[in-house]
């Protein structure tokens, strides 16, 4: 059973691909990095026996977290309670502490149902979506009992009815919603590229003291300024020195690899998990001089 | 009524509209195409592979224009009500049973059979963890006792033979079909070839109280047989077949 104070270090995301590694390399020093892993519930509620075993194993052994896909915080059909119920007990069957959701949506409701697209579609950045989109994360915290964290999602059109930048966006949710971040620093840099703004500047304006842990990822660049999120490659630098970047405004936090597609051996997904571990005690070490200066200053 | 909407929301709507229907809606006011594409690529190719991923056959027998146009068939006209990736290709086969008659015109009759037969697979497989019910002996008088099936096991009828389809082997007339799935303990999907006779027995055992021997005597009732003993020894050693191959369980207390 985990508790939210368990999710700390470095993380991965679970594919099905990695998890027969991950079981035959388990309590070896080349994983000692993986701290949590994290889980889409729309992939493993109801998935069957098979699947239900494998959770379990991981359950015994790792803290888990949950980053949902398909909640739709942002979308135009009613907010699907139901579904909700059921990540809800999910989350209590498996002692899940974390559930997180993008800030985003993937229904529009067509023909009186649902309309699932699945996919992450932008939100336009107006006052009344901030209302609508907050009141939504209010119901989920409500129902379920607990506050979740939302992502800030990588997009590629701009909408030209925003009223506002991504950024006050995303704060003003947050404040209306009273929320937590799930700090994506790879989508940060994607949207930099496709519209134009500074990442380390953007970095500076979020509310550090609400995240609750973040994602590292690798990207596709269609055309120089154009990148999708695809999950498909390894990080690149300009993300590695976002992070250090946020380390040394925020201080250390969880950190967690997602890597969804082309997906390589586990041992090579261990090196940049290693290298988010080996930032995170740069900071640490940094923080812990700074207080002894202070100290002894 | 979209008026009423928040201007956000005309917006949401006006580009799920293009997402589902690129080639007919009108490109978004003030959205460059090339960042549109990207979305109107990702959101069809998700779902175009969960679907093609779940029925590599009926793509392959249809033929590569033929799936593209249903899929986009699909994206344009069905709105999903399910949040998990794992029932789009359920979400398709209800697609495929609502079809309007222009489509239904473009496609085989069988495809519906042959769809619903590769999509029961991934259902099977993703079936609830159903442990033993607890009242099952493992130790069987299966002539005396009331057989216990797998829990996932579900018996099939189709109209056509829908497991021997391929794109050089397409169905020209109807064949009444009965089919056995089941997950077996290492949670494989398996599928057994039945025919009309066991496929009455076995469902005589899961709708009611039998016993082999009486389901069997049934049976040789109504096939109005000359020496029933023969089929019921017939149909014991079919049940034992059964539950070597791990379809039958045990018995019932």
């Amino acid at each position: 059973m985990a508790i939210i104070s368990q999710i700390q270090g470095t993380g991965l995301g679970l594919k099905r691909e990695l998890i027969p590694q991950i079981q035959s390399l388990y309590g070896q020093a080349q994983l000692a990095n993986i701290n949590f892993v994290e889980i889409a519930p729309e992939n493993w509620i109801s998935a069957g026996s098979k699947a239900a075993k494998q959770l379990d194993w991981f359950v015994e052994r790792y803290p888990v977290v949950c980053h949902g896909l398909c909640l739709s915080l942002g979308g135009l059909s009613p907010l699907n309670v139901d579904f909700l119920q059921q990540v809800k007990t999910f989350l209590h069957q498996y002692q899940i502490p974390v559930y997180t959701e993008h800030l985003s949506y993937c229904t529009d409701g067509f023909k009186g149902e649902q309309g699932y697209l699945y996919d992450l579609l932008p939100i336009p950045f107006t006052e009344e979506a901030v209302h609508y989109v907050a009141q939504r994360i209010r119901q989920t915290q409500d129902i379920l009992g607990q506050r979740i964290g939302i992502e800030n999602a990588s997009f590629y059109v701009a909408a030209p009815i925003s009223e506002m930048s991504e950024l006050d966006f995303i704060n003003a949710v947050i404040t209306e919603a009273d929320c937590l971040l799930h700090l994506d620093i790879n989508n940060i840099y994607v949207n930099s590229v496709n519209f134009g703004f500074d990442p380390h500047a953007f970095l500076r304006g979020i509310p550090g003291e609400r995240i609750i842990y973040s994602h590292m990822a690798g990207h596709y660049q269609q055309t120089p300024n154009l990148l999708v999120d695809t999950h498909g490659e390894n990080v690149i630098d300009p993300v590695w020195a976002l992070l250090e970047d946020a380390y040394q405004l925020f201080g250390s936090f969880p950190t967690l690899l997602e890597r969804d597609n082309n997906i390589p051996p586990l041992l090579e997904l261990m090196h940049e998990i290693n290298k988010i571990a080996d930032y995170q005690k740069k900071t640490e070490r940094r923080f812990i001089a700074s207080e002894q200066l202070a100290a002894t200053g | 009524m979209t008026a009423e909407l928040p201007s956000f929301q005309r917006y949401q709507l006006a580009f799920t509209a293009r997402l589902r229907d690129p080639h007919k809606q009108p490109p978004l006011v003030g959205v460059p195409h090339e960042r549109m594409a990207v979305y109107e690529e990702i959101v069809f190719n998700n779902l175009f592979e969960s679907v093609s991923a779940c029925f590599p056959v009926a793509h392959k027998v249809l033929g590569k224009r033929k799936w593209l146009k249903l899929n986009q068939a699909f994206m344009r006209e069905y709105s999903a009500n399910s949040p998990l990736f794992r029932k789009i290709p359920e979400q398709f086969l209800q697609f495929l049973n609502n079809a309007d008659l222009e489509l239904q015109a473009m496609l085989p009759p069988y495809l519906n059979s042959l769809c619903h037969y590769e999509w029961i697979e991934l259902f099977v497989a993703s079936s609830p963890d159903t442990a033993k019910p607890i009242d099952i002996a493992p130790e069987c008088d299966l002539a005396n006792s009331k057989p216990a099936f797998a829990p996932t096991m579900q018996l099939l009828n189709y109209d056509y033979a829908v497991h021997k389809i391929s794109p050089r082997h397409k169905p020209k007339q109807p064949e009444s079909t009965q089919l056995l799935v089941f997950l077996n303990t290492d949670d494989q999907v398996k599928f057994i070839e039945l025919n009309a006779v066991t496929h009455r027995l076995i469902s005589l055992l899961q709708n009611a109280p039998l016993t082999g021997t009486q389901a069997l005597t049934l049976v040789a009732k109504e096939l109005q047989h000359p020496q029933p003993e023969s089929i019921i020894e017939f149909g014991l050693s079919i049940l034992e077949d059964l539950q070597r191959q791990g379809v039958i369980i045990g018995t019932h207390h």
